[in-house]
């Protein structure tokens, strides 16, 4: 067993609305990755995939807040810190970011190299210009990256070119955690298996040290991460190994989220698609007792009244339902 | 349409500017009702009379007058006998008189003038003191005594059969009349202008024919910009390409010199407010050819538009149904905007001369350049152009929060 | 280096056709109109005169001296050969001085007066707006309707306000002209200052009527900006506040380049009848004489002339952003 380089406990942070109305998009979360390792987080769009991609850095601005819990990164807690060490000592240092729009991630007037620079400059200030080309072309090198991108303005980049400047930049300090949210969905097929690529490269050549992907498409995730997370109305629902999680998901919202998908290499291809009827809940005021209930296809009376608890633990099943794990395979009619 | 409105009252700029600028259309219709009459009448003889409440003379004789004893009522008149100039001359003289300086000062009338009745004497030649400035002392010494000495005016006029001068009656210093006993009474709350005209009336009209020449002018301009920018979004190919590139000519020519020109060749006694606004429209249909051709090329691959091409509906049914609800917002503001403009436009040609003609009615516009050729700027008389001034700075600014709040509204972008 | 070559000469090349077209439009415009400028004219100089033959002669003459005898595209070419001579004429209302000669002092002071005021003009409204979309909160609340009221004031509404406030009542400045009505230009310290009392007040008013206009594209503009991605980006990689700002102000500002470009035909009118207001001897003043005493050569010259320098500026502009800003480039490059 690895070294636990990312724990997060207790995590919720919210949302204050331009009517000063509270929306906890992020509802007590917590998990942790081990050094070598990635976790994939899915769900539908809306569930806080992405505002806990943005709550995990530890630097908060409006309309977001933090509310309470940690973070540890390599055993430092980053959540107490003040906003200007975070984005002094672990943004772009510590922790990385590939955000979901990487079409507009880039200044549009300024030159790669010179973003580059100012990138490193903010964390170490001494270093000189020359090495910092030399170190940007070595890792643009590394990546498959052509050297002339650098001397480019982002404006003359395509697509694909420029999400694999963002990832090549985000990562330029060898960050020990990654946090890439959707980094793939605006790309075409084959851009998308690049980019994929391009982070297990960086995984395995030791750039970043462990890898949080974000994504609404799970087939990548079984594709590329450790382990996966499914999160509904703010909260982890399920989180297992990608293999349990696609072949054996308990809770019923994952094994709603599954179904509505296929899975290419899987043999699944003869499960009839569908897809989970209803919306999820409002965020404003979440209903007390289990969130997926309303939506739920087995639900029990018991389901509205009573939560359960999640937790992290390595080596059991967690997931977020009242039924227990062979009640569950009962149902769905598994063996 | 209806829509647009009704969503456009929830941006409370729209609606500070729709309130502003009721209130000058309001002023515009319900003030020519209270005073009736030619805003272009010259009833003052002489040029740029103060504002305030002009009371006739001969009928305040006639009046009742009644006996006010007030105290201060000759301090009142010292005071305004003495200029600036004639106070700091007369402390000089207590000064050479052996004054201290402390003990004088300038604002205090009652003060000074105890000081100079005690210090001052002809007899006396101060060292140094030319003999003008000592006749100077002496003539200011006499108009203060004249205007302190109790007497009364007696009027006199001939007789209508023999000429010869009769008591009509006298006047006190301490006769009043109630404002309201005089037969005429005239208020001039903006004074009057080079021509003596009464200014409120004459802004008043003149607002009107200006927003008149607006709406004209904004309306041609909108009409062609909305028919050249569907044309050339809508046909799109060479149509496209032959509006595109006289519009961009037209974008940096700047239309002003175009306005001057056409203005320039028709006669000024061929130029009515109609003729001008029609100019002025012709030439600023540039904007908003450009904005609605961007809309229209957006909306022309929609799939309701698709839908409409593919059910085979006729050209002008997809271009009335489908295409101009989804502009109609754009064209409101752009029509918003070109009123503005209009009236912008009219107010520098005029001022350059090229106005409408002069006889007919006034325009804000033209009164400016009435106001500049007689040098009312120069002359102190504030209220011949301040008012026109305000007047163009109050309309642009309720049309501009108008046109801004739409855009907050249907822009959401830039709400934040 | 290729691309922007291939810019430049496009940019070039609609400099040359937009002109042509002006040339054409200051040409035919006045032509094309049911009057005869020519009869026009000759009424107003003939006023007085009442022998028939004599008027007659007199309308021939000027028709000649025109040259509206001639079939209209002989009389184009003769207009555009004589202008690139420099030859537009002679002044109706100063004969037998030349149009040329009039106008060409003019152009100077209009220039030297109306260049700098719109640049500082831009900038100062830029800063502004750039500050109302960056503190927000009152700043923003307070500038920006202050900045919408002032672009609603009509650019002559600034200059008279400026004049009467500072020349008539404070007297610290002077009313009107360019220098001294008591000096003759020659070379000397007196001169030099007497021209820098006289520029304050039409600078002031001219950069004054550009502000507003400016403030609030470059409001938008930023606010625009400061919620675009590269913004978040550069945040969450540990960029300081301080750099992300300039980043910002620095892409709001280049497309105000073009706002310039777009808006300077509305300034540069305003600009002359702020002249006209100071009786600056520029283009704007001469303008107004030469319409008051019916002068068209003059008319035709300074109209044809104040196009080519707006025309002149937007290629410039076109120019120089198309070399600093890469978002041109990448647009129209190809």
């Amino acid at each position: 067993m690895g070294k636990t380089l990312l724990e997060v406990k207790g995590l919720t942070t919210k949302y204050i609305t331009r009517f000063h109305e509270n929306v906890y998009a992020v509802d007590n979360v917590s998990f942790a990755v081990e050094e070598g390792k990635s976790l994939g987080i899915a769900g539908e769009s809306g569930c806080g995939k992405s505002t806990l991609a943005l709550s995990l850095m530890g630097y908060y601005f409006p309309p977001l807040h933090y509310m309470s819990g940690d973070i540890l990164i390599d055993g430092r807690n980053i959540s107490g810190m003040a906003p200007d060490d975070v984005r002094l000592h672990i943004l772009g240092a510590e922790i990385a970011y590939i955000p979901q729009a990487a079409m507009n991630a880039l200044n549009p007037t300024q030159k790669i190299i010179r973003f580059i620079e100012d990138v490193i400059l903010a964390h170490d200030p001494k270093m000189g210009k020359k090495d910092i080309y030399d170190l940007a072309r070595k890792r643009f090198e590394i990546l498959n990256l052509p050297a002339d991108v650098l001397q480019k303005h982002a404006v003359e980049l395509s697509g694909g070119m420029k999400q694999r400047t963002v990832i090549a930049i985000s990562t330029i300090l060898s960050p020990k955690v990654l946090i890439a949210d959707e980094p793939s969905s605006a790309l075409d097929v084959s851009s998308q298996r690049v980019v994929i690529k391009m982070l297990r490269d960086l995984m395995e050549m030791g750039y970043i040290k462990c890898m949080i992907f974000i994504t609404h498409e799970l087939p990548l995730l079984y594709n590329v991460t450790d382990d996966i997370a499914v999160m509904y109305a703010g909260q982890f629902v399920e989180k297992g190994t990608a293999k349990e999680m696609v072949f054996d998901p308990l809770h019923p919202y994952s094994k709603g989220l599954m179904e509505s998908i296929i899975v290419p290499e899987s043999g699944t291809r003869d499960i009839k698609l569908s897809a989970i009827p209803g919306t999820p809940p409002n965020l404003k005021n979440p209903p007390s007792g289990c969130r997926f209930a309303e939506r739920c296809r087995y639900v029990t009376p018991m389901c509205a009244a009573s939560s359960v608890r999640f937790l992290d633990v390595a080596g059991e099943r967690n997931y977020r339902c009242i039924l227990p794990e062979e009640k569950l395979r009962e149902v769905y009619g598994r063996a | 349409m209806k829509n647009i409105f009704k969503q456009a009252f929830h941006s409370p700029r729209f609606v500070i500017g729709f309130s502003i600028f009721a209130c000058i259309l309001l002023t515009m219709l319900i003030y020519p009702l209270l005073m009736p009459g030619n805003p272009l009448e010259m009833i003052g003889l002489g040029t740029f009379f103060r504002p305030g409440t002009y009371v006739s003379v001969y009928d305040a004789l006639d009046a009742d007058s009644r006996t006010i004893k007030l105290s201060d009522a000759d301090d009142n008149r010292l005071a305004k006998a003495m200029s600036d100039a004639d106070r700091i001359s007369m402390m000089e003289w207590l000064a050479v008189a052996g004054v201290p300086a402390e003990d004088i000062d300038l604002r205090d009338t009652h003060g000074l003038i105890s000081l100079w009745k005690k210090y001052y004497d002809p007899s006396v030649r101060p060292e140094g003191m030319t003999k003008a400035k000592r006749n100077y002392y002496e003539r200011l010494n006499n108009r203060l005594v004249a205007v302190t000495r109790a007497d009364t005016i007696t009027m006199l006029s001939p007789d209508a059969e023999t000429g010869e001068m009769e008591e009509r009656g006298r006047v006190a210093k301490t006769d009043y009349v109630n404002v309201s006993d005089v037969t005429n009474v005239r208020r001039l709350p903006l004074g009057t202008d080079n021509f003596g005209r009464d200014m409120l009336k004459e802004l008043v009209s003149a607002c009107g024919t200006s927003l008149f020449i607006g709406l004209v002018a904004g309306g041609i301009a909108t009409f062609i910009g909305l028919l050249l920018g569907l044309l050339a979004g809508y046909i799109g190919g060479l149509l496209d390409d032959f509006i595109m590139f006289f519009t961009n000519i037209f974008t940096v020519i700047p239309s002003f010199v175009i306005l001057i020109l056409i203005s320039f060749s028709i006669d000024q006694s061929q130029r009515g407010a109609l003729t001008t606004a029609v100019v002025i429209g012709l030439t600023s249909w540039v904007w908003t050819t450009r904005s609605v051709r961007a809309q229209v090329l957006s909306l022309r691959n929609r799939d309701h538009v698709n839908l409409s091409k593919l059910s085979g509906h006729s050209l002008s049914r997809i271009v009335l149904t489908d295409i101009l609800p989804y502009i109609a917002s754009y064209v409101v503001m752009a029509f918003i905007l070109q009123i503005s403009s209009g009236i912008l436009a009219e107010a520098q040609l005029s001022l350059l001369g090229l106005g409408p003609k002069t006889t007919t009615t006034p325009t804000l516009g033209l009164m400016m350049n009435w106001a500049m050729l007689y040098s009312a700027h120069i002359n102190g008389a504030w209220w011949a152009y301040y008012p026109v001034i305000l007047t163009i700075a109050l309309i642009t600014f309720s049309l501009n929060l108008m046109n801004t709040g739409l855009d907050q509204v249907f822009n959401p972008q830039l709400r934040s | 280096m290729k691309g922007y070559r291939k810019y430049f000469a496009k940019k070039a090349l609609w400099f040359v056709v937009t002109f042509a077209a002006a040339v054409v439009l200051n040409f035919l415009l006045p032509r094309l109109m049911p009057n005869d400028p020519v009869a026009a004219i000759t009424a107003k100089s003939a006023r007085g005169i009442s022998e028939t033959w004599a008027i007659r002669a007199m309308y021939e003459r000027y028709a000649q001296e025109f040259g509206t005898d001639k079939p209209l595209l002989e009389q184009f070419f003769l207009f555009v050969k004589n202008a690139v001579r420099g030859d537009f004429g002679v002044s109706f209302s100063q004969y037998p001085r030349t149009v040329a000669n009039i106008v060409s002092s003019a152009v100077l002071w209009t220039v030297g007066l109306q260049f700098p005021a719109i640049i500082v003009g831009w900038l100062l409204g830029n800063i502004l707006g750039a500050l109302a979309a960056y503190i927000r909160k009152g700043f923003d609340k307070v500038i920006m309707p202050a900045s919408l009221f002032l672009s609603s004031v009509p650019a002559f509404g600034i200059a008279i306000t400026l004049l009467t406030v500072f020349a008539v009542n404070l007297k610290i400045a002077p009313i009107s002209g360019g220098y001294g009505y008591d000096l003759i230009p020659h070379f000397s310290w007196k001169f030099i200052k007497s021209i820098i009392d006289h520029y304050q007040l039409p600078f002031w008013s001219i950069v004054v009527m550009a502000i507003g206009g400016q403030a609030i594209g470059m409001r938008s503009m930023s606010i625009y900006e400061l919620n675009a991605d590269y913004v978040k980006y550069s945040r969450f990689l540990g960029i300081k506040d301080r750099k992300i700002v300039r980043y910002v102000f620095r892409n709001a500002m280049l497309p105000q380049i073009t706002g310039l470009a777009m808006s300077i035909g509305t300034m540069v009118s305003g600009a002359l009848v702020a002249e006209i207001i100071f009786a600056y001897p520029g283009l704007g003043t001469i303008l107004m004489r030469g319409i008051m005493q019916g002068d068209y050569p003059l008319i035709s010259t300074v109209t044809l002339l104040i196009t080519a320098m707006v025309l002149l500026s937007v290629f410039l502009l076109d120019i120089v952003c198309g070399l600093i800003d890469p978002r041109v480039k990448a647009a129209q490059y190809d």
